[in-house]
């Protein structure tokens, strides 16, 4: 039965990104490929650049998480120039950066993740999007939602300059300090946003968990996989997104690695395939084992997830007893579960907004020392931050002018890379049998993708960004029987 | 086989480059030769653009410092030639290809000799990879 | 009752950053959504391709475009939203001039191929594989596309109609130009949708920027706590606000940034690089403070530096794509 069904005969347009599903002879799914189809070479073309142009260029790599580049990009300058930022510099990067963690959190959540739970998995495509979204919940909450996000990206703006792309991360420092005035607003905003948080917690909570079909999706076995996780860990072992050190848990839960970022080339090996141009990352001592999860894998997951499995706990109050209570639902740590995602995703929200209060609060934030001006050129640095979508590595060397010799990027999407081909899979085994495929089947093997936020933009440090996408089915003998095209999201 | 023959645009300054013999005697001895009111009229454009349009070198003749008759024409063209150079650079096209000689000639028999000069050196170098 | 306007925005090798500052329109964006039909936007709709295909020829009053363009799908979607639209807006400085993508013109296909395939650090291939156009898996054929060898401007790929740049553009620009398609109220064809002067003349530092600009040395950002009030070529840090055209707003000069050019060049001028070239060696003084060779040596990347957002469209980087554009 090789009936072939094309919705769209562009063969012509292979999308940004293209899934390509395969059937047996059965009509089963046999195999799934997530292929990642541009490359750009960011790594080569700030070749030459002076180093502390990077944290001009390296945000244009993408224009959903810029400032995860940019903070990676500012703290390798900071490895590069042997300099610690100053207490004052250290709020205020902190400040920013949780601004982005959180606005970048909630479009993916609202934009990208929620129209599935809110208005369904079966919805039709034309009301299952933002807009659908608001028409159900409400024209307020839209509105908060885009509250939110302006008032979190006005943070951005202040301290460097544009969403997106913010600019102007130094070594040592910042390059505005925040004034006494600056503080009364942005004050304002972190108590906004923390209350929004809470209302996203509930949101969430009510629509998602409170309806069993929901629940039993995401413990479903469909969206399961055992992978190992990696995330950044601050000094008590708790989440953090600035700072830290990186740690890696095995599939079981017990901990595999604990390393400094500069030492990130002795765990971490990356692998090619002819098929895709994204490199997939697996623990490099282990070895490349191939897309295979489970036991003895060598495949491991980065994001909220990651970060809530990898960690101790969570680093705010609120957001602890968040972690506490979605590890009792889930049934204990580390959670398998490939949904869960938009769920700790929300909670990493939370943590950012109640230290946005705290920092809010502090005293040192509207110092004028914003500037450590030690700078000892050692000619090599490492940057590392836990971008939204996972732990994001930049390293840099340069020659004794401090002009840039080498750059190595490693990006969230690339880490989990593998895994999600082997997500996609697994969807697509449990939803799609044979080639006469409803809408909203396909739709489950998207969600699969979609949970992981990928960036495409980052993945291979490539311009385009965003996720233009087409799923093809085909059978036994490679026939084309299905193709669905998604222009794709763009944030 | 094809000798490889550079081609060489020629920029000279008339208040200090065969003004005494004048263009009429000496434009049939200089190919692609572009005198000029001062070394400094010599724009950025006009040099990248000899490139752009097949140029295998750029020389450029102006006057002596502290001898300019517009006072730091030189000057300006000197610092313009040696950022230029590493713009070129990052082309992928060798500095040696963008060349100035700072003195004066009245009678102007150096500028063919220049010239001449500039082509053997360019032979060696080669044609310029086109990227 | 007349219909509603239709618009379409659709990306090239674009990194989604333009499509956020659509979305930062926030509560001006619902109301540009009641004067227009959003015909295609992949954030609020769900479209396909073919759905432009089947259009008529100039249905649409306006296709929005951002990105550069790298390959041949890029270059196809670039066609068809030309044949349909009636008018053309680059959107952003890599639609305009190849924006930060095109600083990969100055290295070669194969040598960012071996880096990131063979050569970077990270990389684990005993058996040097490189991706390819075709491949076998287990039986299965898998293609990837092939992409061409230069980036391109927007320009060099179709005719434009209007051009607004920016690294984002700014949300006030936006609306601006996206009211002005609608209302037909329109400068000449070929014009930017941006005011026509140099970012200098609207800097909040201008007036601390003495008459004759002397640059004695010349210093890198990180090298000094620049003083937020004064002019940073005064203060002797390369700014590209004198050869940039204005309108962003200053946003990165207000954090205490120099601009690095993302608006573009003002009116006239087509190799902004070039112009800027020359101007930075007039402002850098030498003489008696030094001789010329050690100044100019001490900026490192000028090219970086001027071309940075415009390689594509720089005299020896640009190239057509198809002749008589």
């Amino acid at each position: 039965m090789s009936k072939k069904i094309t919705i769209n005969p562009i063969t012509r347009l292979e999308g940004h990104g293209k899934i390509e599903i395969f059937l047996d002879d059965e009509g089963k799914v046999e195999d799934a490929f997530w292929q990642v189809v541009e490359l750009r070479g960011f790594e080569r073309f700030c070749l030459g650049r002076p180093a502390e142009e990077m944290t001009r260029i390296a945000p244009n790599i993408c224009g959903v998480c810029p400032s995860a580049h940019h903070m990676a990009a500012t703290k390798a300058l900071d490895a590069l120039y042997g300099v610690e930022p100053t207490p004052t510099a250290t709020l205020i990067r902190q400040l920013e950066y949780n601004a982005f963690v959180i606005e970048d959190h909630y479009i993916h959540f609202f934009f990208l993740a929620a129209p599935d739970f809110v208005l369904g998995p079966d919805a039709h495509p034309a009301v299952r999007n933002i807009l659908g979204l608001i028409d159900k919940v409400g024209k307020e909450t839209g509105l908060k939602v885009i509250e939110v996000r302006k008032r979190n990206r006005d943070i951005i703006r202040h301290i460097f300059g544009k969403a997106p792309h913010p600019e102007g991360g130094l070594p040592g420092g910042v390059p505005r300090r925040i004034t006494e005035d600056d503080r009364k607003w942005i004050k304002e905003t972190a108590d906004f946003t923390v209350e929004f948080a809470r209302y996203a917690l509930l949101l969430f909570k009510e629509i998602v968990l409170g309806n069993e079909k929901y629940l039993e999706l995401i413990q479903n076995e469909a969206y399961r996989l055992k992978t190992s996780y990696m995330a950044l860990v601050d000094e008590n072992r708790k989440v953090t997104f600035y700072d830290g050190k990186v740690k890696v848990i095995d599939p079981e839960g017990g901990e595999y690695a604990l390393f400094d970022p500069q030492d990130y080339i002795e765990h971490i090996g990356e692998w090619v395939e002819p098929w895709t141009y994204v490199k997939m990352p697996f623990l490099r001592n282990i070895g490349w084992k191939g897309l295979s999860a489970g036991e003895g894998t060598s495949l491991y997951r980065v994001g909220p997830l990651a970060r809530l499995n990898v960690s101790d706990g969570m680093a705010t109050p609120l957001a602890q007893k968040e972690y506490e209570e979605m590890f009792e639902i889930l049934g204990g740590k580390p959670a398998h579960n490939t949904l869960a995602m938009h769920w700790a995703r929300l909670i990493c929200a939370l943590q950012a907004a109640e230290h946005n209060q705290m920092i809010a609060s502090d005293p040192f934030l509207t110092s004028k020392d914003i500037r450590n001006m030690d700078l000892r050129l050692r000619r090599e640095g490492v940057g590392c931050v836990e971008a939204p979508r996972g732990t994001l590595f930049h390293h840099y060397k340069t020659d004794r002018n401090g002009i840039l010799t080498m750059v190595n990027l490693i990006v969230a999407t690339q880490h989990n890379a593998a895994p999600i081909c082997l997500s996609i899979k697994e969807a697509a085994r449990e939803f799609v049998k044979g080639s006469d495929v409803k809408e909203g089947l396909l739709n489950r093997v998207e969600m699969a993708f979609r949970a992981y936020d990928p960036c495409l933009a980052c993945a291979t440090h490539a311009l385009p960004g965003d996720l233009p996408l087409s799923i093809r089915i085909r059978d036994k003998k490679g026939d084309l029987i299905r193709t669905i095209e998604r222009p794709g999201t763009a944030i | 086989m094809d000798a490889f023959d550079p081609k060489v645009v020629c920029f000279s300054c008339d208040f200090g480059w065969g003004f005494v013999s004048g263009h009429e005697a000496l434009s049939p001895l200089v190919e692609n030769w572009i005198p000029v009111t001062c070394s400094s009229k010599v724009d950025s454009v006009f040099i990248l653009e000899a490139f752009e349009k097949g140029a295998d070198g750029v020389l450029i003749l102006g006057c002596p410092e502290g001898r300019c008759h517009f006072e730091d024409g030189n000057f300006r063209t000197e610092k313009k030639v040696y950022l230029l150079q590493k713009v070129l650079e990052t082309y992928g096209i060798e500095r040696e290809r963008l060349r100035m000689v700072l003195s004066n000639n009245p009678e102007g028999e150096r500028i063919p000799e220049l010239v001449g000069e500039m082509k053997q050196a360019l032979i060696k170098l080669g044609p310029i990879e086109k990227r | 009752m007349a219909e509603k306007p239709r618009i379409a925005l659709c990306w090239l090798a674009s990194c989604a950053g333009c499509d956020e500052a659509v979305v930062d329109l926030n509560e001006a964006l619902l109301d540009v959504a009641e004067g227009v039909e959003i015909g295609l936007w992949p954030v609020a709709t769900d479209f396909k391709y073919n759905h432009l295909e089947s259009m008529a020829d100039q249905e649409l009053a306006l296709g929005v475009l951002h990105g550069a363009v790298r390959n041949s799908e890029q270059e196809e979607i670039a066609k068809l939203m030309r044949a349909k639209s009636k008018v053309i807006l680059a959107f952003g400085s890599c639609a305009c001039f190849g924006g930060t993508a095109g600083l990969a013109n100055f290295r070669t296909r194969e040598d960012i191929m071996n880096w990131v395939y063979l050569d970077s650090p990270t990389v684990v291939n005993p058996d040097a594989t490189l991706p390819r156009t075709e491949s076998l898996v287990n039986g299965k054929s898998l293609t990837l596309p092939e992409f061409y060898d230069h980036v391109y401007a927007l320009d060099q790929v179709i005719t434009i109609d209007y051009y607004l740049p920016g690294c984002p553009p700014p949300p006030d620009l936006i609306l601006n130009g996206i009211n002005a398609v609608i209302s037909g109220d329109l400068p000449p064809r070929g014009s930017s949708l941006a005011p026509r002067t140099a970012l200098c003349d609207t800097c909040p530092r201008n007036r601390t920027k003495p008459e004759r600009l002397e640059i004695k040395a010349v210093k890198r950002i990180h090298e000094i706590e620049a003083d937020p009030e004064v002019c940073f070529l005064a203060q002797g840090v390369i700014c590209l606000g004198f050869a940039t055209r204005t309108g962003c707003g200053e946003t990165c000069i207000r954090v205490n940034t120099p601009c690095r050019g993302c608006f573009g060049p003002v009116p006239g001028v087509l190799d902004s690089g070039a112009r800027t070239l020359s101007a930075l060696s007039c402002l850098v003084k030498a003489g008696e403070y030094g001789d010329p060779r050690r100044l100019m040596e001490s900026i490192d990347d000028p090219a970086g530096y001027v071309y940075r957002f415009s390689q594509p469209t720089s005299i020896l980087g640009r190239k057509r794509r198809v002749e008589n554009v």
